[in-house]
């Protein structure tokens, strides 16, 4: 009950967000899928971010995107329109659908594995024994035993 | 001229080849003429230093007398190009950049085979590994990308000019402090593998590279941090790291070569990591050779402008000729790494250094995913897509944000173990500051300056910020409260002033505090990013006296005019600041006009208080009117991010610094005790 | 012109990498009492880190205790080696 009523919550809160993201201008929305494309100059920018000097492609890219969005388009539909348009470059991103997913999904499933097997090394170097590559304590005396150690505790005393 | 350049290479690579080739022979015969052609191979190796520098010199030389019957001149030069930018074509061109490369190669070579009485076998091992990567680079200038091929047909009466966007002073510094990174990694990697080959006991060779490592790792870092003050400064988009494949490529062994700095440590100490280490360096190498492949290759798609040719093929056989070497020796001996000690305890220095090193090599692979993506989706879906900033941005800032939070538990972890107790009170005060610096990001008002007045709920890259803001505090409070607790050991050991012992331990453990000196420097690197969510920009054509309000300064007009050089010429907008109504500075935005390219740049001005950065471009010229339209950004905290490049660096030059020896004590003065079992308090403890 | 400058570049490496005046012989192997040498200064390391970190309060009285031992008997394993193989050259050296 008490999981449902916060989902109810997170709902209405992301209901109310969205909301007023459709009542600000359209200037944010423009912006913000601005950002989520290439400018297809072959520049490597985001189309927001292209500044070349007589660029051809990022002021017509521009006015497509305002237009779209006068147009009363949803961001989907948009971004749809510049991918029929430019091919599936255009997207600054891998979309959340088919093959595309994995670029998602393998960092945190290398993340899980990663720290996982890290977790599981530790465990077991914590258990393992390992052998001696200098010779142990056991062949000496105990008087030399103690004369060695004080040696080192005298020359490493702070 | 351009005969003598051929020739010279073709020395060099003879020189070299015989410094391989007989220098491995000479390696593994065990008779009294194994130490003459050992000596024959090490100053082939000398000599052929000699021939490439006297290559670059003619190139260089070529460029100063306009030789424009050089065909790599005649692309990347003009007879108007001033006189630094002349140097810069050494490496602005595929060709040049080649011979730099190799020129730096053999120049590491040439020090390291000065110094070889340090351990004569070890050295021979290392000389001979470089001069094999040294034949290989030799071998592209001679047969696939010659810097001295000539300009076929008429001589040109002029050059095609140098890249407008490499005419700017960084780009003088900025490849070779980057190259000098690239390059210098051969160096560990010649030594981790020698000491493979030939089973030395113990981890001398990391005793000999480790401050050849951190140099190396310093002028990589100071070389992208270059590049993207660059990138800020010249390219004009407001940004300063976009994620493009060749600043991925910079980034791949800048990562593997910090976790590598961090996990040689436990070698040194407790003699364990050690495939890991030497996996690790081979790894740095590999990459930095990957990443000069990459640039080059066409395989994916970059601003960074390199004529895309048939070298990649080349570097597919050497990365391949790489990792089968790599693979047989640790393969075949592979006992010689065996580790020396067990994990005493879960909580520990050891421990986190583990999740250190994973972390970085996770955050190398998704960069390394994200670059590479595009090419897998054309195999398995058909198509090409982008994988931008978006994806970058959004998928490594949780792995940089749990890196950051391991920054600031690690120096409080002992070696060894460490009690739960300590680490809780020794985090305690940290961690109340850190979120005391939440809470103040928080609770303020926006009218403060853009940082203030957060609201991570709205957003999940505010939510980044104020974590990254915690996490940045939490780092340099913990290394704070590390440098007091120590200096309080010295103070109350020697009598010294609390000051003057925190100068003392950092003298004393220069690696240590110098580390701990690049650890605050990290965390400053991630106040000055965590800013770009609440970067804000606006765009005006102006006409005197108009005005653009930014945040809180506004922008008002006050004049336009124009300039010629040789060079170039360039249209710049006057624009006065003011804040509260008060003018604070003038700003000038320039646009220029390549004569010799014929190409376009913008110059922006930039006005950079501690709080944030007001980012102004001259973006061009409306036809019509024929007005200025400026496009200003208001990027907060961004000089925090120089600030800690500068602090990061100050820090590896501490870490170079030798130890100051600690007194050993005269033997009548140390106590006796009775039981010499027994545990015994040193003295002054409490 | 050419021709002579690439003939005399060519002589010069060929002399200043072939002609060794001096007999050479290659350094020594690393000895196993420099490889001790080498380990005794990581452990001595080890140690004053321990202590520095006890002062410093991160180690508790009981872990600090366990921890000097074990170091020191790795320390003393050391030391008697180094002393063996010292007074074995010496040995070698009178005979």
């Amino acid at each position: 009950m008490s999981r449902l009523n916060r989902f109810r919550i997170v709902g209405s809160l992301l209901l109310g967000v969205l909301l007023l993201m459709g009542a600000s201008d359209n200037s944010s929305r423009i912006d913000r899928l601005g950002h989520q494309m290439m400018c297809m100059c072959s520049c490597s920018q985001i189309l927001m971010e292209c500044n070349h000097v007589g660029c051809t492609y990022s002021d017509t890219m521009r006015n497509e995107l305002n237009a779209g969005v006068d147009a009363g388009k949803s961001d989907s539909e948009v971004l749809a329109m510049f991918v029929e348009k430019y091919g599936t470059t255009v997207l600054a991103a891998p979309t959340h659908s088919g093959f595309d997913r994995v670029a998602w999904l393998l960092p945190y499933i290398a993340l899980i594995v990663g720290l996982g097997g890290v977790a599981f090394v530790v465990r077991a170097w914590h258990k393992r024994r390992v052998p001696a590559t200098v010779a142990a304590t056991s062949g000496l005396s105990t008087a030399d035993l103690s004369r060695l150690r004080e040696q080192a505790r005298k020359e490493t005393d702070l | 001229m351009p005969q003598i350049g051929s020739f010279v290479l073709l020395l060099a690579l003879a020189l070299s080849g015989y410094s391989f080739l007989f220098g491995a022979v000479a390696l593994f015969r065990r008779d009294s003429l194994s130490a003459v052609i050992t000596e024959t191979a090490r100053r082939a190796g000398i000599a052929s230093f000699v021939a490439v520098l006297i290559a670059s010199a003619i190139l260089v030389t070529a460029a100063f007398q306009n030789n424009f019957s050089i065909a790599y001149i005649y692309h990347h030069s003009n007879i108007d190009l001033p006189i630094p930018y002349k140097f810069a074509t050494l490496w602005s061109g595929q060709e040049g950049s080649l011979l730099f490369w190799s020129l730096l190669l053999s120049g590491y070579g040439f020090v390291l085979r000065l110094r070889h009485k340090t351990d004569e076998r070890l050295f021979a091992h290392a000389s001979v590994i470089i001069a094999a990567v040294q034949v290989f680079f030799l071998l592209l200038l001679t047969f696939a990308a010659r810097p001295f091929a000539t300009t076929p047909g008429e001589l040109p009466l002029d050059g095609a000019g140098l890249n407008p966007l490499l005419q700017y002073p960084e780009m003088v510094i900025h490849p070779p402090m980057l190259y000098l990174g690239y390059v210098g990694f051969t160096v560990p990697f010649a030594f981790a593998l020698g000491a493979l080959i030939m089973k030395y006991p113990g981890d001398k060779w990391i005793h000999i590279t480790r401050r050849w490592t951190m140099v190396t790792w310093g002028l990589l870092s100071c070389g992208i941090a270059l590049g993207a003050h660059w990138a800020y400064y010249v390219l004009g988009w407001g940004g300063y790291w976009g994620w493009d494949p060749v600043e991925v490529a910079s980034l791949l062994p800048w990562l593997t070569g910090t976790a590598f700095l961090h996990s040689v440590m436990m070698q040194e100490k407790r003699g364990m990591l050690k495939t890991w280490n030497v996996w690790l360096i081979f790894v740095t190498f590999g990459l930095c050779i990957f990443g000069t492949f990459l640039t080059r290759s066409g395989v994916v798609n970059s601003v960074h402008a390199f004529a895309q040719s048939s070298i990649g093929t080349w570097f597919v056989i050497f990365l391949a000729i790489i990792a089968a070497t790599c693979i047989f020796f640790y393969v075949y001996n592979r006992s010689h790494l065996r580790t020396e000690h067990h994990l005493e305890s879960l909580v520990s220095r050891e421990s986190s250094f583990l999740f250190n090193n994973v972390l970085f090599l996770l955050i190398c692979f998704v960069a390394l995913w994200g670059t590479l993506f595009p090419v897998l989706s054309e195999w398995i879906q058909g198509h090409k897509i982008t994988v931008g900033p978006p994806f970058f941005n959004s998928v490594t800032v949780p792995f940089a944000l749990l890196l950051l939070l391991l920054t600031a538990v690690g120096p409080l972890l002992a070696w060894r173990k460490t009690s739960l107790g300590s680490l809780k009170r020794n985090f305690l005060w940290p961690t109340v500051g850190a979120i005391a610096v939440g809470i103040l990001l928080i609770a303020t008002p926006p009218s403060w300056g853009s940082v203030f007045g957060m609201r991570p709920w709205t957003d999940v890259a505010y939510f980044y910020s104020l974590i990254a803001a915690m996490l940045a505090a939490l780092v340099i409070f913990t290394v704070a409260a590390e440098f007091l607790r120590g200096g309080r050991v010295i103070s109350g050991h020697t009598g010294r002033g609390l000051v003057s012992s925190m100068m003392l331990l950092g003298h004393r453990n220069t690696r240590r505090y110098g580390g701990y000196v690049v650890h605050i420097g990290m965390a400053l690197i991630f106040i000055g990013v965590l800013g770009t969510p609440l970067n804000r920009t606006a765009e005006k054509e102006m006409g005197f006296g108009d005005k653009i309000d930014i945040g809180p300064y506004s922008l008002v007009s006050r004049s336009f005019t124009q300039d010629e050089t040789p060079n170039y010429s360039s249209s710049i907008a006057i624009l006065d600041v003011y804040r509260g109504g008060k003018l604070i500075t003038t700003l000038y935005p320039e646009s220029r006009f390549f004569t010799a390219t014929q190409q376009p740049q913008h110059v922006p001005s930039v006005y950079s208080p501690l709080r944030e950065d007001l980012y102004v471009v001259f973006e061009g010229q409306n036809q019509d009117t024929g007005r200025p339209i400026i496009k200003a950004h208001l990027n907060p905290l961004v000089s925090w991010l120089w600030i800690g490049v500068l602090v990061m660096l100050f820090g590896t030059v501490l870490a170079l610094f030798p130890n100051a020896p600690v007194p050993v004590r005269a033997v009548a003065a140390a106590p006796v005790t009775a039981g010499f079992h027994a545990p015994t308090a040193p003295v002054g403890a409490d | 012109m050419i021709l002579l400058v690439c003939g005399l570049l060519t002589v010069a490496a060929l002399f200043y990498v072939f002609y060794i005046p001096t007999t050479l012989q290659l350094g020594p192997e690393q000895t196993r009492a420099a490889f001790l040498r080498e380990r005794k200064d990581a452990v001595y390391e080890n140690l004053r880190d321990l202590n520095f970190e006890y002062k410093a309060g991160k180690v508790p009285d009981a872990d600090y205790a366990t921890m000097k031992q074990s170091l020191e008997d790795e320390a003393a394993a050391i030391l008697a080696e180094i002393e063996q193989l010292e007074s074995q050259g010496a040995a070698y050296q009178k005979g």
